[in-house]
C-alpha cells in the first residue's frame, strides 16, 4: 500500500481534534465555537478514512460521507441560531447566553 | 324450570342496566315502564320455577345451577350458580311478586318527581340484588346479594338527597348494616378456613365434624349480619330514621323484603345454628326482646309510617323467635303473610301521605274513613292482619310461632312464648291507636283541606296493587290450617326440618289466647281514643319511649364519641406533629439540596465542554492504564 503509515494520519486526526477542542473550550464567539466544533468532526473523519484506507475496504469513507451530511445540517442549523442571536441583537458571546444557570 | 329462576334473577338487572344506559333519552314513564316489567317477568320466572319444582318428584327438588367459575383461589372454587329448592322458590316468588305489586304502585306515588328514572333504576337493582340473595347457591354469592341490598337501601332512602335527614338516615342505615356484613364476612373467613368451601351443601355436610367453639362463631357471625340487616336489638337503630325515604321503598325493602332477609339467613342456614344451639336461642332471645321494645316504642309514635316502621321490628322480633326455637316453616310462612299485610299498610300509609301531600303526622290526621272509603277498607285488613285476628293471613302465621315456641317444653320456651302473647297484645294496642287516630274521629283541619280536591283515592297504578294485597293479606294464610291443611309448612320442611312441632290442641290453645289478647288491646286502644287518652300518662317513661329508650345517645356516647375524641387527638399529636412536619422537612431538605448542586450548572457552555472533554480524557487514561 502506497503512502505513509496510518499513524501520521491519526497523529494529524489528533492534532485537528485537539485544536477543534481547545477552540470550543476557549473561544466565545458562537460562530467559531461552531468552526472549531466542525474541525473536531472532521478529525474524526479523517481517522475513519484513514482506517479505511489501512483495512482496504470502503465502510469507513461511507461512514464520512453520513458524517459530513450531518455536519452540514448541523452547521445550518448552528449558523440559522447564530443569526437569530444576531438578529434578535443578543449578544455573541456563549459566556452571556447562560439562562440554564441553576 | 332453573332456566325460569335464571330468568327471574337477570330480568331486573337487565331493566336496571337499561334505564341506566338509555338515560334521558326515554321519557320518565318508559324507564317505570321498564322496571314494572322487567319485575313482572322475573315473578313470571319465579312462577315457572316454583311450579316446574312443585310437580318435580320431592327427592329431585334441590337443584344447582353454575354459569361459571366465579373465584379460584388454591383449593377453594367459587362458582356463579343459584340454588333453586323450596325455600329459595317461596321467597322468589315473594320478592319478585310484592316486588312487582310495589314498582307498580311507585309509578303513581313517583309520578311528577324529576328523577323518576333514578329511582326506577334503584328499584330494580334492588329487586335483581335481593333475588340474587335468595338464589344465591353459596355463602359468597349470598354476602355479594347481602351487600347489594344494603347498597340499594342506602340510595333509595336517600332518594331525596336534598333533604339532610334522609342523607343522615342513609348513612346510618349503611353503617349499621356494615357492621352486619362485617361480622358475616368474617364468618366466612372462618367458614372457608375451616371447611374450604362455601357451598351450601358442602359447608352444611362438614358441620358436624368442626370443633364447636369453629361452628359458636360462625353461628355467631352469620347471625350479627342477620340483626343488622333485619333492624333487631342490638343493630335496629336505622330502621325507623329509614323511614325518610318514599313509601314504596318503606314498603318494598324495609317491610316486606330485604328486613327479611335475616330472617332468610337463618332459615337458610339452620344446620350450622342447629350445631351452634345457644347461638340459635340468642336468636330467638334477641327477636324476643325486639319485638316487646318495638311494640312498647310503636305506642307513642306520632309519625304514622315510624308506627309502622316498629311494627315491621316488632313482627321481624316474632320471625327470629320462630327461626331461632327451629319452626322455620312458620318463620318463612310469617315471613311471607308479613310481607303481605305490612306492604299494604305501608302502601296505605303512602296513600294517605299522598292524598294529604307529604303529610305523616298521626296529629294532623283523623275522620279519614268518609273521604277515603277504599282505602279505609284496605288498611283495616292490614290491621286486622297484623292483628292477628282470625281469617286474615297474620293469624296463622304468628300463633303458630307462639306455640312453637310453647311446644319446645323448656323455660325458654314458655318465656319466649309469653313474650310473644304479650307482643299480641302491645300489637293490638298499638295498631288500634293508629287506626282510629288515623280513620276515626272527626275529620281534622287538615283533611278537610284536601277532602274536595278531587283527585279521589289515588291513581289506578296505586289502587290496583293495594287492591290485590288487600285480598293476600286477607286469604294469604290459608296455606296453613292447623291439623287439617299444611301443604306450605310441608314444603319448606322439605329444606329446613323444623325442631320443635306443636300439637293441634297447643295450636288452637295459644291462638285463642293470643287473639283474646288482640282484642283486648284492641278495646283498651279504642276506649282510650274515645277519651283521648295516651295509653302512657306518665311524662318520665313517655320521654324514655319517645327517644327509643335513648339507643341512639348511647351509642352515640359508647362509639361516636370516643372515636371522634381519639380521632381528635390523633391529629393533634401524631398527625399534625410527626406526619405533616416530617412532610415539611423532606420538601425543603430536598430545596436545599437542589440550591447547592444547582450551583454546578453555571450555564457556561464552555465550563460544560471542558468538564465533557476532561471526564473523557480521565476515562481515556484509566482505560489505557487498566489494560
Amino acid at each position: 500500500m502506497d503512502g505513509p503509515d496510518v499513524g501520521w494520519y491519526l497523529i494529524v486526526a489528533a492534532i485537528l481534534f485537539g485544536i477543534g477542542a481547545l477552540g470550543v473550550m476557549l473561544r466565545r464567539s458562537p460562530l467559531i465555537v461552531l468552526l472549531s466544533l466542525e474541525i473536531m468532526l472532521n478529525a474524526a473523519n479523517l481517522t475513519l478514512v484513514a482506517f479505511a484506507r489501512q483495512q482496504g475496504n470502503l465502510d469507513g469513507q461511507i461512514f464520512a460521507l453520513a458524517v459530513m451530511a450531518v455536519a452540514a445540517a448541523e452547521v445550518a442549523i448552528g449558523l440559522g441560531l447564530i443569526v437569530a442571536m444576531a438578529r434578535r441583537r443578543v449578544p455573541l458571546d456563549v459566556d452571556q447566553a447562560s439562562a440554564l444557570r441553576g | 324450570m332453573i332456566a325460569g329462576a335464571w330468568v327471574c334473577l337477570l330480568s331486573p338487572l337487565a331493566g336496571a342496566v337499561a334505564i341506566t344506559v338509555a338515560g334521558g333519552r326515554i321519557s320518565r314513564s318508559t324507564a317505570a315502564w321498564i322496571s314494572v316489567l322487567t319485575t313482572f317477568v322475573a315473578f313470571a320466572g319465579a312462577l315457572v320455577a316454583f311450579f316446574g319444582l312443585w310437580a318435580a318428584d320431592p327427592a329431585d327438588r334441590e337443584q344447582v345451577s353454575t354459569a361459571y367459575t366465579w373465584l379460584a383461589s388454591g383449593d377453594i372454587e367459587v362458582q356463579l350458580q343459584i340454588l333453586l329448592d323450596t325455600l329459595s322458590s317461596t321467597l322468589m316468588l315473594i320478592v319478585s311478586g310484592v316486588g312487582g305489586l310495589i314498582v307498580w304502585y311507585s309509578m303513581g306515588y313517583m309520578k311528577g318527581d324529576e328523577q323518576e328514572r333514578r329511582y326506577f333504576a334503584y328499584m330494580s337493582l334492588f329487586v335483581f340484588s335481593m333475588l340474587m340473595l335468595v338464589e344465591a347457591g353459596n355463602f359468597l354469592l349470598m354476602l355479594v346479594g347481602w351487600g347489594l341490598v344494603g347498597l340499594a337501601s342506602y340510595l333509595l332512602i336517600g332518594f331525596w338527597h336534598h333533604k339532610p335527614e334522609a342523607v343522615a338516615a342513609a348513612k346510618k342505615a349503611f353503617v349499621m348494616n356494615a357492621i352486619g356484613d362485617a361480622t358475616f364476612a368474617l364468618a366466612l373467613v372462618l367458614l372457608i378456613w375451616a371447611t374450604g368451601t362455601v357451598e351450601f351443601g358442602d359447608v352444611f355436610d362438614q358441620v358436624d365434624s368442626l370443633s364447636s367453639t369453629t361452628v359458636n362463631l360462625v353461628a355467631l357471625g352469620l347471625l350479627g349480619g342477620a340483626l343488622a340487616k333485619s333492624a333487631q336489638i342490638p343493630l335496629h337503630t336505622w330502621l325507623p330514621d329509614a323511614m325518610e325515604g318514599p313509601t314504596p321503598v318503606s314498603a318494598l325493602i324495609h317491610a316486606a323484603t330485604m328486613v327479611t332477609a335475616g330472617v332468610y339467613l337463618l332459615v337458610r342456614a339452620s344446620p350450622i345454628f342447629e350445631a351452634a344451639p345457644d347461638v340459635q336461642h340468642l336468636a330467638a332471645i334477641l327477636g324476643a326482646i325486639t319485638l316487646l321494645v318495638a311494640g312498647v316504642i310503636a305506642l307513642v309514635q306520632w309519625d304514622i309510617k315510624r308506627v309502622i316502621a316498629y311494627s315491621t321490628m316488632s313482627q321481624i322480633g316474632y320471625m327470629f323467635l320462630g327461626a331461632g326455637v327451629g319452626a322455620y316453616g312458620y318463620a318463612i310462612f310469617h315471613l311471607m303473610t308479613h310481607a303481605f299485610f305490612k306492604a299494604l299498610l305501608f302502601m296505605t300509609a303512602g296513600l294517605v301521605i299522598h292524598h294529604l301531600e307529604g303529610e305523616q303526622d298521626i296529629r294532623k290526621m283523623g275522620g279519614l274513613k268518609s273521604v277515603m272509603p277504599r282505602t279505609h277498607v284496605a288498611f283495616a285488613v292490614g290491621g286486622l292482619a297484623l292483628m292477628g285476628i282470625p281469617i286474615f293471613s297474620g293469624f296463622w302465621s304468628k300463633d303458630g310461632i307462639v306455640s312453637a315456641a310453647f311446644s319446645s317444653g323448656d323455660a325458654l320456651g314458655y318465656t319466649l312464648a309469653a313474650a310473644g302473647l304479650v307482643g299480641a297484645l302491645l300489637t293490638g294496642l298499638y295498631t288500634t291507636r293508629l287506626y282510629f287516630a288515623v280513620w276515626r274521629g272527626a275529620q281534622s283541619d287538615l283533611v278537610k283541606e284536601h277532602a274536595h280536591e278531587g283527585h279521589g283515592e289515588g291513581p289506578r297504578s296505586m289502587t290496583i296493587p293495594v287492591g290485590v294485597l288487600t285480598v293476600l293479606a286477607t286469604i294469604g294464610g290459608l296455606v296453613v290450617i292447623p291439623g287439617v291443611w299444611e301443604p306450605f309448612l310441608h314444603w319448606i320442611d322439605e329444606t329446613a326440618e323444623p325442631l320443635v312441632q306443636a300439637t293441634v290442641a297447643e295450636d288452637y290453645a295459644l291462638s285463642a289466647v293470643a287473639v283474646l289478647l288482640a282484642l283486648l288491646g284492641f278495646f283498651l286502644a279504642r276506649h282510650a281514643f274515645e277519651k283521648g287518652r295516651q295509653f302512657v300518662t306518665n311524662p318520665g317513661i313517655w320521654r324514655v319511649l319517645e327517644r327509643k329508650l335513648y339507643f341512639d345517645e348511647a351509642y352515640d356516647a359508647l362509639f361516636y364519641r370516643p372515636a371522634a375524641a381519639l380521632s381528635v387527638a390523633l391529629r393533634r399529636n401524631v398527625e399534625e406533629p410527626v406526619v405533616e412536619r416530617s412532610l415539611d422537612e423532606i420538601g425543603s431538605g430536598a430545596i436545599q439540596v437542589g440550591g447547592e448542586v444547582g450551583r454546578v450548572q453555571s450555564g457556561l457552555l464552555r465550563t460544560y465542554a471542558i468538564a465533557v472533554a476532561f471526564a473523557v480524557s480521565v476515562l481515556i487514561i484509566v482505560f489505557v492504564a487498566v489494560r
